[in-house]
């Protein structure tokens, strides 16, 4: 039980990468041309002051671009997985306040955002997805060490078992 | 980059290192410019409709004070913009036509590349005494959002089905030569807050979202008791 998990591993670590990875790399791709739209879905959420969430709207596609590049390249896992984690997290708080507060915004998660009419938002299913993805850096954050990535594997074996390492 | 820890004493992390380096390198050559874009430039050339206290919005009845003043942020390629133009655009020409509100277009260009396209050549219109005409033609013929139909050539063609011969439009629209000001006005929008467009506001306050958008009826009644 316990090798057959050692074995999967490294397996459910790449899918995790790849998928958080993917994620936030598209997520943020399709914003990077769009930046007054990017910071309008930011102003959207009412929780910044309006010069800090325009500094944030124009930074934060970047920042996912980049971070989702190093976890699908699995360059530096841990610490791009807290990074990518701690940003899921603070978009569950953001959306969630939305909610309670009874804004009518798109998440504009994937681009979009702004205002729209109370039946199209979709908080449940942006905030679940978003929880989704935070497990997937918990994941990595404990198991950082997964096949095809860049970081050395830290194990006395050396490259050639991949990634069958210990990871304490 | 000096994160190398290799407790294997193996290869060392050269590879992973240069990779980071090349992946921040890269996003950072990309930040620059959207930064710098993003700079309001209060040298760039305004039509002279547009008034800088106002926003940069076009304005019309700019002198009239004693009548309502309404402001419009909207986005060419928008649809809803296009909605609320065709239930409510006809009588908005008229407040102006016969001078019963000032009225400011704020050209903003969330869409992107052929917003901004679009709101330059307003501007270039509006030097031509056009815009009015410009703007109600674009959302009547609005194709989908960056599809490749608003173009340079395309503005050209449209001034001349409007009736614009002059050179002096063709130039601006090949030169660009409002983009600065298509600028400013989405840095004025953003710094006034507006989180959709269509946005408008009757006297400094939003109208209801909920109905006087798209009911002519409820819009005259916003107009009438401002």
């Amino acid at each position: 039980m316990k090798s057959k998990f050692l074995i999967a591993q490294p397996w459910i670590g790449l899918i995790a990468r790849l998928i958080l990875g993917g994620v936030l790399f598209v997520a943020g791709y399709l914003k990077v041309g769009t930046p007054d739209k990017s910071q309008m879905a930011v102003r959207a959420y009412e929780m910044l002051p309006i010069s800090i969430a325009n500094a944030f709207g124009l930074f934060l596609p970047f920042f996912e671009v980049a971070i989702g590049a190093l976890l699908i390249l699995g360059a530096l896992t841990r610490v791009v997985a807290i990074l990518g984690g701690i940003t899921m997290f603070a978009f569950i708080i953001a959306i969630s306040q939305a909610w309670a507060r009874g804004l009518n915004i798109d998440c504009g998660c994937f681009g979009g955002g702004g205002s729209v009419a109370p039946e199209d938002t979709r908080y449940l299913q942006e905030i679940l997805r978003d929880l989704g993805l935070v497990f997937l850096a918990l994941y990595l954050i404990r198991y950082p060490i997964t096949k095809f990535s860049i970081d050395k594997n830290p194990t006395p074996n050396g490259a050639d078992t991949g990634a069958r390492g210990d990871v304490e | 980059m000096s994160k190398a820890k290799n407790p294997a004493g193996g290869k060392d992390n050269f590879t992973r290192n240069l990779v980071i380096a090349v992946v921040l390198g890269v996003v950072l050559i990309m930040l620059v410019p959207t930064i710098l874009s993003k700079q309001s430039d209060s040298s760039a050339a305004i039509p002279s409709s547009v008034s800088v206290e106002d926003g940069y919005g076009m304005v019309f009845n700019k002198e009239l004070t004693d009548v309502p003043f309404i402001e419009i942020y909207e986005d060419f390629q928008c649809p809803a913009c296009a909605r609320f133009e065709s239930v409510n655009g006809a009588y908005v020409e008229e407040l102006i036509t016969t001078k019963k509100a000032k009225v400011a277009f704020h050209m903003l260009s969330f869409l992107g590349a052929e917003s901004q396209l679009a709101a330059n050549a307003a501007a270039c219109s509006a030097d031509q005494g056009k815009f009015l005409q410009l703007h109600k033609t674009l959302y009547a013929n609005q194709p989908s959002e960056n599809s490749g139909a608003w173009t340079s050539s395309y503005f050209s063609t449209l001034g001349l089905g409007l009736g614009i011969s002059s050179s002096e439009y063709d130039k601006c629209i090949a030169e660009n030569k409002y983009m600065g000001w298509v600028k400013n006005v989405s840095e004025e929008g953003a710094k006034r807050n507006i989180n959709s467009t269509p946005t408008v506001f009757i006297n400094g306050k939003e109208i209801d979202r909920q109905r006087a958008y798209g009911s002519l009826a409820d819009f005259m009644l916003a107009v009438e008791k401002a």
